[in-house]
């Protein structure tokens, strides 16, 4: 008895011996990465002197990455709460391949980064003159940490001073993440491009939008869009405030916004919209092609500057109606034009309706897709309707 | 079709894998081989080998070994001689009290030997002595037969073994010996002194009787008996223990219980073969099925309200003398996070204060569990700001979570265990106050983050919201388990400690009852009265678990 009692005892003790703590690591001893941006190869001062002191590896510099860590390392327990401290910590390397720089990083600092709180990827316009998207983006989607609802955006300048807030207790990464909030009072948010979306675009060889970041004296704007050319996955141009609106109203991600325009005494006068529908067909005659864009809406008419007119008179709305119609048109106009004659991209998505309405003629088109489209006209029908004129007294 | 056939085969993993999978098979059945070992080690309190198995029903258990000393088994008639008999056994004990004197009329000599401090003294000499010396009708009282009638005393017992007659003289009774006689009459029935009847202290409720049970069992029983009118509760008084017997009652429905239920409940008493039963948790854990499970497979209360609706399910309770708490069999999970409040309130209220106990447990098993795992194996599971707050505050702390929790836990679980010893003017103070100050302290000191001490009052908090005492002591016992499970393979341990736990419950048996019934086996009828309580109009049956003689609540 006492025999078995010592087996029983000795296999339990080996049990104890064989599992142990091996893949657990604490949350401290961690690095989040908040926010990724990629630029043009670029080497950052510290990096200028350690390689003239010989620490470098074999790469070419063709891109610099730089990830924001949060929260900045602080030593002691409760951390002060005044500011003073920055609450983030932009780490950049150089080299080609978005890896092998994360990994450079780990000889550089202390804890080792995690990629499952990213929430933001900016990739500079001029790094995408460069390099494709795909190029860029393949590690990131490969990765297992990196969440696929990761926004990714284009910087006009480079893309790392997005990463830097002048306010105190900004974390910027944060900041870009939640300014996509502001959808609801601006069209000229674009909906956000998450990982998985590009990479449907990316595999599909379509063009698309993505929302341009614009920085100055230390403050990030979401200025217009950039836009990328489905077969080469390089960035090819711009796009507007105005342009990026009328984009989110085309694809039925916008149901706001605002139109101005200048009435007949040259006065401000400015629409608000409540809601807006496009509708985008597909018309075969023969050979030939065409599109027919019908945007139904319904708005406020929220300000005038024009003090002679009586707001509630009956033919006012009539007027004004005819105006905002006029240049609603005008702004959809320009942005076909930029996409079909200048950047010969399909960025709007005519391409999907044409590939539920038409699946015969898509596929025969497929493959010259984009040049196709900046050869086919585009109808465009307006139906702007006024309802009300807000609270006023008579 | 072989382009299909060498495309199956492709899929079909090497020997390693194999290899891995008859491995991995072998930890159950070295755990299984482990329990059973330990099992047959140390076998069962009943004296059977295996668990859970259900008693084979036998004769009589074995009669309590008696001294051999040639003594007089049974009282002969003669008096001096019987006299001498009681006082050569127990005459040493100086609280025991002879009174001889000589009965009116016969003159035949007699006894009446009590305890002090046991009877009524005026009882005893203004009635029992009045009576016997001056107004006896003549007569001899030859025998028990003819001392019945012509004694007037309702509490009148014959005993022919003097064994027996003194083992009740010493429990309190009064005891009368009379010249040509052949056996000893027990007069009166102990009384001693006695607590005031009071509220159950450990199940306290707002809304409900204040009455609980109470030491004496025979007031226990009355306590069943005044719960209403009826005929059909039945109690059946059993006596058990090897030196020191105790009273142990059966309390059941006779046109309820499940007869099956009711025999090997009868059996499983009979088998108690012990020294002395202290108190009801001695029946519970030498009857109980397996003694190796954290769950309690008896139910422990101070409530007659309890109790009664026990009985009407179908159970049987269990009550022994000298304790206020009556044991109710079989227990299911379900019953341990049931308040009686719960059907004294309205429905809606009791379903949801129902299912905030679940919560509450389900909390108190696993919230330090699930922190640990957070923490340390998946970062990303965080919702990012408070992850950034958590390493913010974190940042100071020298141990890994495991070592930081059980710091707290287990210096709350010291807390809460000092509580109960402190007097009760200052327990709940001291433990606000140490509660407070400790958590606050260790936050100050770097030792823990704020975090945890959120996790850990919440746990403790939750594990007080559990109606049952016993049931909060298995879940916090359980929640140390977890831990360990969790800082060893984080949150796969702990979905694997659950799953643990989950394949013992449901394996796990109450005297033939399925511990995690109504939910495995499947009665869907009974989850009306599980996670949600139904209106009373939609209770109209008792549990089919029980398996009733009767199964209807309303005519």
């Amino acid at each position: 008895m006492c025999r078995r009692i010592l087996v029983l005892l000795s296999s339990l003790m080996i049990l104890a011996t064989q599992t142990s703590c091996w893949s657990s690591k604490e949350i401290e001893d961690l690095a989040l990465y908040a926010g990724l941006a990629l630029d043009t190869a670029e080497l950052s001062p510290t990096e200028q002197k350690l390689e003239e002191q010989g620490s470098t590896y074999t790469k070419r510099n063709r891109i610099t990455a730089t990830v924001q860590v949060v929260p900045a390392n602080s030593v002691g327990g409760i951390e002060s709460t005044d500011g003073s401290v920055s609450p983030y910590m932009n780490v950049t390397g150089t080299g080609d391949s978005v890896l092998e720089i994360f990994r450079q990083y780990s000889i550089l600092r202390e804890r080792p980064i995690i990629g499952h709180h990213l929430k933001v990827i900016v990739v500079s316009s001029e790094l995408l003159k460069q390099q494709s998207m795909n190029q860029l983006m393949d590690f990131v989607l490969r990765d297992n940490d990196i969440r696929p609802s990761t926004m990714v955006f284009i910087s006009h300048g480079r893309a790392e001073e997005t990463m830097i807030s002048k306010q105190k207790g900004v974390i910027p990464a944060f900041h870009i993440r939640d300014m996509m909030r502001n959808q609801k009072r601006t069209s000229k948010v674009l909906a956000p491009v998450i990982l998985s979306k590009l990479d449907s675009f990316m595999y599909s060889k379509r063009s698309y939008a993505l929302q341009n970041l614009v920085t100055a004296n230390g403050e990030v704007e979401f200025s217009g869009a950039g836009v990328i050319k489905g077969n080469t996955g390089h960035w090819v141009g711009a796009l507007s405030q105005e342009d990026t609106e009328c984009l989110s109203w085309l694809t039925n991600r916008g149901q706001s916004g605002v139109i101005k325009t200048y009435d007949w005494s040259n006065e401000p006068i400015t629409y608000e919209v409540k809601s807006l529908k496009s509708k985008i067909t597909a018309k075969v005659d023969g050979d030939h092609l065409s599109f027919d864009v019908k945007l139904t809406t319904e708005g406020r008419l929220s300000e005038t500057w024009n003090e002679e007119e009586y707001p509630a008179a009956t033919h006012l709305p009539q007027k004004a109606e005819k105006l905002f119609n006029k240049r609603l048109e005008q702004m959809m106009q320009s942005l076909f034009h930029k996409l079909q004659s200048d950047y010969k991209a399909d960025a709007i998505g005519f391409s999907s309706m044409l590939k539920i309405q038409e699946p015969a003629l898509w596929r025969k088109l497929e493959d010259h897709w984009d040049e196709v489209f900046s050869r086919t006209p585009i109808h465009l029908e307006v139906d702007l309707k006024i309802t009300d004129f807000g609270s006023f007294t008579l | 079709m072989i382009i299909l056939f060498a495309t199956i085969v492709s899929f079909v993993p090497g020997w390693a894998v194999f290899g891995q999978a008859g491995a991995a098979l072998l930890v159950p059945l070295f755990l299984r081989y482990i329990y059973r070992s330990l099992y047959r080690f140390v076998g069962s309190g009943r004296g059977q080998i295996g668990h859970g198995t259900k008693t084979a029903r036998q004769s009589q258990p074995p009669v309590p070994a008696h001294s051999d000393t040639p003594r007089p088994a049974s009282f002969s008639g003669n008096y001096n001689s019987d006299l001498l008999a009681v006082r050569a056994a127990i005459g040493g004990n100086s609280d025991l009290h002879f009174r001889e004197f000589t009965i009116a009329h016969s003159g035949a000599r007699a006894v009446l030997i009590h305890i002090s401090g046991m009877q009524n003294d005026r009882v005893l000499n203004m009635q029992i002595m009045q009576f016997l010396m001056y107004d006896l009708p003549a007569g001899s009282l030859s025998s028990a037969e003819i001392a019945g009638r012509l004694l007037p005393f309702s509490e009148l017992k014959e005993e022919a073994a003097i064994d027996n007659f003194n083992k009740l003289l010493l429990f309190g009774h009064g005891g009368l010996l009379i010249e040509g006689l052949p056996c000893g009459l027990l007069v009166e029935l102990p009384g001693s002194a006695n607590r005031t009847i009071g509220e159950p202290v450990s199940e306290a409720l707002l809304r409900g009787p204040r009455l609980g049970f109470s030491e004496v069992l025979s007031e226990n029983t009355a306590m069943l008996r005044r719960q209403g009118f009826n005929d059909q509760l039945e109690m059946k008084s059993y006596r058990a223990g090897n030196t020191i017997q105790r009273d142990i009652v059966l309390a059941y429905m006779k046109d309820i219980v499940n007869p099956d239920l009711l025999e090997e409940v009868k059996n499983r008493i009979c088998k108690i073969d012990f020294d002395f039963l202290a108190e009801s948790g001695y029946i519970e854990q030498l009857i109980e099925d397996n003694y190796l499970s954290p769950f309690q497979q008896l139910q422990n209360t101070e409530r007659p309200d309890r109790v009664i609706s026990a009985l009407l399910e179908g159970r049987i309770a269990i009550m022994l003398d000298g304790t206020p708490f009556v044991l109710i069999a079989p227990v299911t999970f379900s019953m341990l996070l049931q308040s009686p409040e719960d059907y004294y309130e309205r429905w809606l209220p009791g379903t949801l204060l129902r299912l905030l106990r679940f919560t509450a447990s389900f909390l108190a098993l696993m919230a330090p569990a699930l922190y640990i795992s957070f923490i340390s194996y998946h970062p990303g599971l965080i919702p990012t700001e408070l992850a950034i707050t958590i390493i913010k505050t974190r940042q100071g702390v020298p141990f890994p979570s495991l070592i930081e929790v059980l710091i707290l836990e287990i210096s709350i679980e010291i807390l809460r265990e000092a509580g109960i010893r402190l007097p009760k003017p200052i327990g709940p103070a001291m433990g606000i106050v140490g509660g407070l100050i400790i958590g606050d302290a260790a936050v100050q000191a770097g030792i823990v983050s704020p975090f945890l001490v959120i996790t850990v009052a919440v746990t403790a908090i939750s594990s007080f919201s559990i109606p049952m005492y016993s049931a909060g002591i298995t879940l916090r016992m359980l929640r140390f388990v977890g831990m360990l499970f969790a800082s060893v393979l984080g949150m796969y341990g702990t979905i694997l400690f659950f799953l643990l736990i989950c394949c013992h419950l449901s394996k796990l048996k109450s005297f033939g009852v399925p511990y995690l019934s109504p939910i495995s086996p499947f009665r869907i009828s009974d989850w009306k009265d599980l996670f949600l309580r139904a209106p009373m109009a939609l209770m109209k049956r008792r549990p089919v678990m029980m398996k009733t003689r009767q199964n209807k609540r309303k005519s």
